[in-house]
């Protein structure tokens, strides 16, 4: 999508039309962030070798590094047997691979910023707040398609098939998204720099992952406090823990990081939470230029 | 002669850029400890212990080896932003022959690779033990060879595309066939056992796995080594330096 005269015309025409009455503005308003979130999608179209290389990616982490991995296992230790641990694993592994993807919209608006296109948006008569939402909506969006494929063979490998588990599931990583779609287009926004934020990014999702229930229950995590007060507070455990509880609540009651209704405000308070502060962010501190 | 001393200047600015980039150096030391501290610790406590005695000490000479390649990509990185920006035109009018820069670029990621290595080799006579007089040569050989042959791999990555997605996805690509196709976090034996050939084959000839392997014999987790290890390796460094100076050279005047 490119935004045309044609639409520019159409926003400004609105606009004139209604420059009054609250209900009409919103309309414009939602209007507005469908043709950002349409930007987002249609990035994803012509990103064909980045698709590949990730689905490969994906392939390579569900067989041979977790089979690896579960078979490595001591039951005795963990209390899971190496198939139900390879299942803890395969859930683990989505909400890495959605984390890693939707982190990675930072290198999108990297690379937007570089090409002017941020400054582009911003001269636009779109306001920022419907800015900031709507990229951070369009991000999660385009980020949890991306990642379908990737989920639906996580549901065949799991070999859990149940609709409300489906949905449940989709409508967190959905959620999720959004959160960290916003945090990396705060962060990248507030850095104003490519390579800065090519390091950070890497870096971040390292440890986010690595400090989460992605790889280890939490059970495990307990025997080092730090490590598991960490993985409390973050969001990578919560997604990961509600999708096991979602799939396999029996299998994992006992090995998620806290109550399930928690873990799901969480994911909620997240999604609104960094969706505020992502609008406060371009609303307050974006001004063109400044790109390093 | 003039030759030689223009490798060496590239190299030198490659070096100096190099400890300028501290927040890098930082985020990616954080990476790599994070691996070592978090996730071998973590995970060597529901591990078979019949399968692998020690996993944290297991774990530790293998992210030795794969932080060679996370430094030596960090000349990958401005490869490939000098690519992407067209400072490449102004390498090419700089009074060298572009054998001598290439080869220069090739050397600075070496000597990256070796110095960022240099901490995690300490921390590996840590947390194993010192290697003995005899085993230095080893050691220091390992990595010479190992460096080379990720700098001349970062280098040809880099400079495929002019896209700044294209670039980092085939540097993570990459890094991840290395890191997943590696011994560094599952031995030899449990891939034996539960996947069929040529996949632990594969494995076990990677670059990173060599060297791996060689590590633990230096640091004395392992109790001898095959020198045809480090004859390996020096195959896949002729072969990779080779890969990148003439990709690079290729890549210097491609639009």
């Amino acid at each position: 999508m490119t935004y045309s005269s044609t639409s520019l015309k159409q926003n400004s025409k609105s606009r004139s039309r209604n420059s009054v009455g609250k209900m009409v503005f919103t309309s414009r308003s939602l209007n507005q962030m469908l043709l950002l979130i349409q930007w987002d999608l249609t990035k994803i179209v012509r990103r064909v070798i980045f698709v590949v290389m990730r689905a490969t990616w994906f392939a390579v982490q569900v067989t041979l590094f977790g089979i690896a991995l579960s078979y490595m296992i001591s039951t005795r230790n963990v209390g899971l047997d190496p198939q139900q641990y390879y299942k803890f694993y395969l859930l683990g592994i989505y909400t890495s691979i959605l984390f890693s993807i939707t982190a990675s919209r930072a290198y999108d608006i990297a690379e937007e910023f570089e090409e002017g296109i941020i400054e582009y948006q911003l001269s636009l008569p779109i306001n920022r707040k419907v800015l900031a939402i709507g990229r951070a909506i369009g991000g999660g969006i385009a980020s949890t398609i991306f990642t379908l494929p990737m989920f639906f063979t996580v549901v065949v490998l799991a070999n859990e098939f149940s609709l409300t588990s489906i949905l449940l599931s989709l409508s967190a990583s959905l959620l999720f998204s959004v959160g960290i779609a916003g945090m990396v287009i705060s962060i990248t926004l507030s850095i104003k720099s490519g390579d800065a934020t090519d390091i950070l990014m890497g870096a971040l999702d390292a440890i986010l992952v690595r400090l989460s229930t992605i790889f280890y229950p939490s059970i495990v995590l307990r025997n080092i406090a730090p490590y598991y007060y960490a993985a409390l507070v973050n969001p990578v455990s919560h997604l990961a823990d509600l999708l096991r509880i979602f799939y396999s609540f029996e299998d994992f009651k006992f090995f998620v990081i806290t109550n399930p209704l928690a873990m799901a405000c969480y994911i909620i308070g997240l999604a609104v939470g960094v969706s505020v502060m992502t609008m406060h962010i371009i609303e307050s501190k974006l001004e063109g230029g400044g790109w390093r | 002669m003039n030759s030689i001393k223009s490798v060496f200047l590239v190299a030198e600015r490659d070096l100096y850029r190099f400890w300028q980039s501290k927040q890098w150096l930082a985020g990616q030391i954080a990476m790599n400890l994070a691996d070592v501290f978090i996730f071998a610790l973590i995970f060597g406590g529901i591990v078979r212990k019949d399968l692998v005695p020690d996993y944290f000490k297991y774990v530790t000479p293998g992210i030795a080896s794969l932080a060679t390649f996370v430094a030596a990509f960090s000349i990958g990185r401005e490869v490939g932003m000098e690519v992407r920006r067209d400072i490449v035109d102004y390498l090419l009018v700089l009074p060298m022959s572009r054998l001598a820069l290439v080869i220069g670029r090739l050397l600075g990621g070496m000597l990256r690779g070796l110095l960022y290595q240099l901490t995690f080799l300490v921390l590996a006579s840590i947390i194993l033990s010192s290697p003995k007089l005899e085993q230095l040569p080893i050691l220091f050989m390992t990595s010479i060879l190992l460096t080379s042959s990720m700098s001349s791999l970062a280098i040809a990555v880099s400079s495929i595309s002019r896209d700044f997605n294209i670039q980092a996805t085939f540097r993570a690509i990459t890094y991840y066939l290395l890191f997943f196709f590696s011994n560094v976090y599952y031995p030899r034996q449990v891939l034996m056992l539960r996947f069929p050939q040529p996949i632990p084959q594969i494995v076990s000839v990677s670059p990173i796995s060599l060297a791996a392997d060689i590590y633990r014999w230096c640091f004395n987790y392992y109790t001898y080594i095959d020198y045809t290890d480090l004859a390996m390796l020096a195959l896949w460094s002729s072969a990779l330096i080779v890969l990148g100076l003439a990709t690079y050279l290729r890549n210097l005047t491609k639009r």
